[in-house]
């Protein structure tokens, strides 16, 4: 194969894939830095590193996690860059609304706030779980945790939003 | 089912359906503990709910503007697993090649008594190789550091994140570094090096072998968690000696 249809043919595969995972690539930044702007940001920053290593990837069917690896290290990069303070849950600003895509509802907006209340270390394995179906074991693996801690944080999470749920209807 | 998850009690299957509420097993213990039954129906309502307060608007691709890649200079490489990045290990690293450069500030030759010494002390010389990366090095520097008439790779032992020419024992050798799961795998190709049989390196947080292939040997190291045993099978099919 000669260099252009080479690259042709990177272009395509990378473009194939992206198509496919760039939502789930969005909504885990999203919900790891919890702020639409930043998560763009990170996005862009991790489609950019894809790009460049693409070769590293022999497999299509790793093709998720790998992305997913990609956008925990651009966000961790980008927050190291950045020394920003996590985001005070008080103080949503419009771009974080705007990340919600259910209509205004008084129960998913409290739970939503719980979520987000969560420390980083329990919000994230919960997000993978829930929202991109991954398994404890697969999370382990992206998380570089064993399988028992993430275990013990998805029990710790559902707990705290259980209580959280619980306390709203009291009041 | 299995045995194990028949036997739970109450706070057993309660911490672990609140971790998984997919989880299908103990339903004998189930199937006798209403309590543990109403438990389990109310995680599995709050996962939907949190399942619809996790949707979010996803804005349109747009993608970064694309650098050109010389895709004839790109090493085809396996896929690498995902890793946990031991900041310890970098920091330790620096340390220990900081004390080193004050030795040999000093002018105090270090000497050492094995192969296996020598091969964990050339680790603490090049913090550099210890970051984590998934960018591959060129196939170039590859051929640079590794020359045809040193050695043949075929690139299915991993990711190739790190190439450069370095010294052991007085000779110039390949020092490699692939992804492994728990951070950097150190590679050195020592055809020159030949020992009797395989040599168990343990250094501080950092464990490997020292593998005899032909006239020479091939030093392993990662991190104390890493299983090497796997990424020793794919070096050694992947690395023949030229000469």
């Amino acid at each position: 194969m000669n260099t252009s249809r080479a690259e042709a043919a990177r272009r395509r595969r990378f473009d194939r894939i992206v198509a496919v995972f760039h939502a789930d690539m969005y909504r885990y930044a999203a919900w790891l830095c919890r702020d639409k702007a930043i998560a763009e940001d990170v996005v862009q920053e991790a489609l950019l590193r894809a790009w460049k290593s693409l070769d590293a990837l022999r497999e299509e069917a790793a093709a998720k996690q790998w992305l997913l690896t990609i956008v925990r290290r651009e966000n961790a990069r980008y927050f190291e860059r950045r020394r920003l303070e996590t985001v005070d849950i008080d103080n949503l600003t419009a771009s974080q609304e705007a990340l919600l895509a259910e209509a205004p509802n008084e129960e998913l907006e409290a739970l939503r706030e719980s979520i987000y209340e969560l420390d980083d270390d329990y919000r994230e394995p919960l997000v993978l779980q829930v929202l991109m179906g991954y398994s404890t074991t697969e999370i382990g693996e992206l998380m570089g945790l064993k399988q028992g801690a993430v275990l013990t944080r998805l029990h710790r999470a559902r707990l705290k939003l259980k209580e959280k749920v619980a306390d709203d209807e009291r009041s | 089912m299995s045995p194990v998850t028949e036997l739970m009690n109450c706070e057993e299957y309660r911490e672990i359906i609140s971790a998984d509420p997919a989880f299908d097993g103990a339903a004998g213990h189930l199937a006798a503990c209403h309590e543990c039954q109403e438990f389990r129906r109310d995680m599995q309502s709050l996962n939907l709910k949190i399942a619809k307060a996790m949707q979010i608007n996803v804005p349109e691709l747009k993608l970064p503007e694309l650098p050109e890649i010389e895709t004839e200079n790109v090493v085809p490489l396996a896929v690498r697993k995902p890793v946990s990045k031991p900041a310890w290990f970098a920091l330790a690293a620096t340390v220990l090649l900081a004390a080193f450069i004050g030795v040999r500030m000093f002018g105090v030759s270090v000497h050492y008594d094995s192969l296996g010494e020598e091969v964990l002390a050339h680790l603490d010389h090049e913090p550099a190789a210890l970051s984590v990366s998934s960018t591959p090095v060129t196939a170039r520097r590859l051929e640079r550091v590794v020359p045809a008439d040193v050695a043949e790779l075929d690139h299915s032992a991993g990711l190739i994140t790190y190439a450069r020419s370095c010294e052991i024992n007085g000779k110039t050798v390949p020092h490699l570094v692939i992804q492994g799961e728990h951070g950097p795998v150190t590679i050195l190709l020592m055809p020159e090096e030949a020992v009797a049989a395989a040599v168990a390196l343990d250094g501080d947080n950092v464990h490997g072998v020292v593998l005899p292939v032909g006239a020479g040997s091939i030093a392993i190291i990662g991190a104390r968690q890493e299983k090497l045993e796997r990424i020793e099978k794919s070096v050694l099919k992947s690395v023949k000696w030229s000469t």
